[in-house]
């Protein structure tokens, strides 16, 4: 155990920071023309994403022609860190940098790899995850959209829904069934499907805050015909595939959550400093307990997060990767709850724009927001389901 | 940040475990609840491993280990409920001499011959500002006169660390007082494993170990943070064991022709216990190597760990008895030793919401007059 990280480790953060200096996109135009949506990727962020592919800073921990330069996990970790604490975004599309473009690397072909996953890498086109439908959210297996061969075709009919991006992304890592005989879990298939294609109608699914900007969207499949050579990795093994996307980053992810945590757990210190005076000094007490509990969750989560991280380093299994999943996004709705309960009517207002809703705090806007992770990607009751069954070995129902 | 136990570090805490699993057998601790046994067989076979040693500076002839090792062994104590001596003679008395310099008593400590606690508590509360105790000062020596309640394994103390207040200065001080001049009240309680006693000091001659002035308050901290992370890291070690024994339980007991921890409402149970246990040990071994390391923020995350050890200790007695079912609520199932231990621990060197109060004034978020 040990508070700092080792001085090759720092040498390399330094080098990031360097040519992060001079590398990074500007305030100015990352303020007039931001992300709308989480495949939107104005000019800005297609340059930025193209000069950190060029020079290997997208994922370091890739081959220098995949945009990385070989690092280790330790390295990845202070770079995120470090471009977290820069306030810049690593991407405006992180599905399509996060499970995407590893999942077509893994599993797709070397043309499918061209066609779809380096356009992604290099900031030319963004995409969207297909999975979620209608009467398939938790229990995903139960995807009915339907694709069959029709010659050298594909022809695809089904309904998606929560698809995050969909009116901005070029093309859907899109699942769906290919032997409707099959077991559930057996039939299920990957296809990339261009947005564009016809057949293929996108509905914008206003959501619960800033009905102006939605992100989610329906996706409608009447007939929509995509070459054979579509289909990702073998037919039938979407299943498996799906574990393994899901998984992928998945070391990782928690630092951004907490990261994020850290961030508005700081806004929420200075906020409580701005209205603490004018309380009681009974409701002083009540709302610095409120603040501190928070504070210590903060702390808790970096530990059991670096924790977590030290055994995946050592080649151990990390059981932390769903227990920080729950415990993060429930962490921030809790922060944005207090936030918001001690804010006194300046709680009921709202701001616009999706930039503006992650930066907000004291709104309890903001804190229906944070629903948004402790329901996608597997929500905290199935987290919860996880833990039990894998990590502690529960009998399943 | 690191926060896994170095190869080294694991295998002295497997070895801390299995060596406890043979001395300090669930047996022996009902002995202590049962037939008032101290321990003292143990404390012997603890001498014998060395375990006394193992923080006392290689100056004085110890192992010269970091307070990281002095945490795994408070974890593994815990995990044990084992009778408290060793746990307050390691994480408390010996820190006090640490920090005064003491190498003559830190070498009887090596051995085994000098077991000791600190005394600094008075009416339940663990801060400075509450001391009443005083140390007089004529010549070069002091005496001392006051109270202390709930010390420590105080049952089995050669030496006490005792906090006093000089009435001169206004300030207080840390004193070694014997055992022998001082009148000792053990009071068993809810776990006599913890061998607690009120001490009273009348006119107790007291060697001074940390100058009642302007730096013996950040001095003191020295002490009482270990002392505070070890009780913390003791007590989740209580509470791992509380949900080891739970889970396996969940796993074998069936109702309505299913094991019970087939059951989803338990299930989640269990995911939220496995969590707080997860979530307090990160924050004590954070804590433990901040102070392994000397870290600036030391006493912030002691605080942090000892609030978490709180959190962890309410789920883990209340769920930890509660789906053992009727066996939880008897005497005859070991279950309860652990329960007691986690519990007894939240009022000992301070609550949890003493700990967060003293955070929300590091914070800046309480304004003086809210003390
Ligand atoms: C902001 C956001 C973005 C999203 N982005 C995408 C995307 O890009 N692509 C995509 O495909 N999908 C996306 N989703 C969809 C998301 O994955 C689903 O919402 C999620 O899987 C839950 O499915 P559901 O909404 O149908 O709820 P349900 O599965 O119907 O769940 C309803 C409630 O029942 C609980 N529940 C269900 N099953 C169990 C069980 N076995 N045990 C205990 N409790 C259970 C759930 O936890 C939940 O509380 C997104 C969702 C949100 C909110």
């Amino acid at each position: 155990m040990k508070l700092q990280f080792d001085d090759a480790t720092l040498a390399f953060r330094d080098e990031f920071l360097a040519w992060l200096e001079k590398n990074r996109p500007a305030a100015e135009e990352m303020e007039t023309d931001p992300a709308v949506s989480s495949a939107h990727a104005p000019d800005w962020a297609r340059r930025w994403a193209r000069r950190m592919f060029d020079a290997g800073w997208l994922v370091p921990g890739w081959a220098p022609e995949l945009g990385g330069r070989n690092a280790g996990a330790v390295e990845t970790l202070v770079y995120l860190e470090a471009l977290t604490e820069a306030g810049v975004p690593r991407t405006t599309n992180p599905q399509g940098l996060g499970i995407i473009s590893p999942s077509i690397l893994d599993y797709g072909r070397p043309d499918q790899v061209e066609e779809f996953a380096m356009p992604v890498l290099r900031g030319e086109l963004t995409a969207c995850l297909g999975m979620s439908e209608p009467d398939a959210g938790s229990d995903l297996a139960n995807l009915k959209t339907a694709a069959v061969r029709d010659g050298d075709e594909w022809v695809l009919n089904g309904q998606k829904v929560w698809t995050s991006g969909a009116a901005y992304a070029d093309f859907c890592f899109l699942f769906c069934r290919t032997d409707p005989d099959a077991r559930k879990h057996r039939g299920i298939s990957i296809i990339l499907v261009p947005m564009d294609t016809p057949g293929l109608e996108v509905k914008p699914l206003k959501e619960i805050v800033h009905p102006d900007t939605p992100d989610l969207a329906e996706v409608f499949l009447d007939d929509v015909r995509v070459p054979i050579e579509n289909l990702v990795g073998e037919e039938n093994d979407g299943w498996r595939m799906a574990n393994g996307s899901l998984a992928h980053e998945r070391s990782m992810v928690w630092l951004d959550s907490v990261l994020a945590i850290e961030r508005s757990m700081a806004g929420l210190l200075d906020h409580a400093k701005a209205w603490m005076p004018a309380l009681t000094p009974a409701e002083r007490a009540l709302a610095a307990d409120d603040v501190v509990r928070l504070y210590i969750e903060t702390k808790a989560l970096r530990a059991l997060g670096y924790r977590g991280f030290a055994r995946f380093v050592k080649g151990g299994n990390a059981p932390e990767q769903a227990l920080m999943k729950a415990y993060s996004s429930e962490t921030s709705r809790d922060l944005a709850r207090i936030a918001s309960e001690w804010n006194g009517t300046d709680a009921l207002h709202t701001t616009s724009g999706r930039s503006n809703r992650r930066r907000a705090i004291g709104g309890i806007e903001g804190y229906f927001n944070t629903f948004g992770s402790t329901i996608s990607a597997g929500s905290s009751e199935i987290q919860r389901n996880i833990i039990a069954e894998r990590v502690l070995g529960l009998p399943r129902e | 940040m690191d926060l896994e136990l170095s190869d080294e570090q694991a295998e002295l805490r497997d070895n801390f475990r299995s060596v406890l699993e043979d001395c300090c057998s669930p047996a022996l601790v009902r002995a202590a609840y049962e037939e008032s046994d101290d321990g003292d067989s143990l404390w012997r076979q603890q001498v014998e491993l060395g375990w006394p040693s193992l923080a006392v500076p290689e100056t004085a002839g110890g192992l010269g280990y970091g307070f990281v090792e002095t945490a795994l062994l408070a974890e593994e104590l815990g995990r044990a409920a084992a009778p408290a001596t060793l746990l307050a003679t390691t994480s408390q008395l010996t820190p006090a001499l640490v920090e005064a310099d003491d190498d003559e008593a830190l070498a009887r400590v090596a051995t085994g011959s000098l077991r000791g606690t600190l005394a600094l508590s008075e009416k339940g509360r663990f801060d400075l500002d509450s001391v009443a105790t005083t140390a007089r000062r004529q010549g070069e020596r002091w005496t001392v006169t006051g109270t202390k309640d709930g010390v420590l394994a105080g049952a089995t103390a050669d030496l006490f660390a005792v906090a006093a207040r000089d009435p001169e200065t206004g300030f207080v001080g840390l004193f070694a007082i014997e055992q022998t001049d001082a009148k000792v009240e053990r009071r068993p309680g809810l776990d006599p494993a913890l061998l607690l006693a009120d001490v009273v000091f009348t006119s107790s001659p007291a060697r001074l170990l940390i100058a009642p002035d302007a730096d013996a308050e950040a001095r003191i901290a020295r002490i009482t943070e270990p002392a505070t992370v070890a009780l913390a890291l003791h007590m989740v070690g209580a509470c791992r064991n509380i949900f080891e024994q739970t889970l396996a339980y969940a796993k074998i007991r069936k109702q309505y022709d299913r094991v019970i921890g087939s059951f989803q409402a338990l299930k989640h149970r269990f995911a939220d216990m496995y969590l707080e246990v997860e979530r307090a040990t990160a924050l004590c071994y954070f804590a433990a190597v901040s102070i392994a390391e000397d870290d600036p923020e030391r006493g912030e995350v002691a605080h942090l760990a000892k609030a978490a050890a709180g959190d962890c200790q309410r789920l883990l007695a209340e769920d930890g008895l509660q789906l053992h079912g009727g066996l939880g609520f008897t005497w005859e199932q070991d279950l309860h030793f652990w329960l007691k231990r986690a519990k007894a621990g939240e009022v000992l060197c301070g609550t949890s919401a003493w700990h967060r109060t003293a955070l929300a004034r590091r914070l800046g978020l309480a304004s003086e007059g809210d003390a």
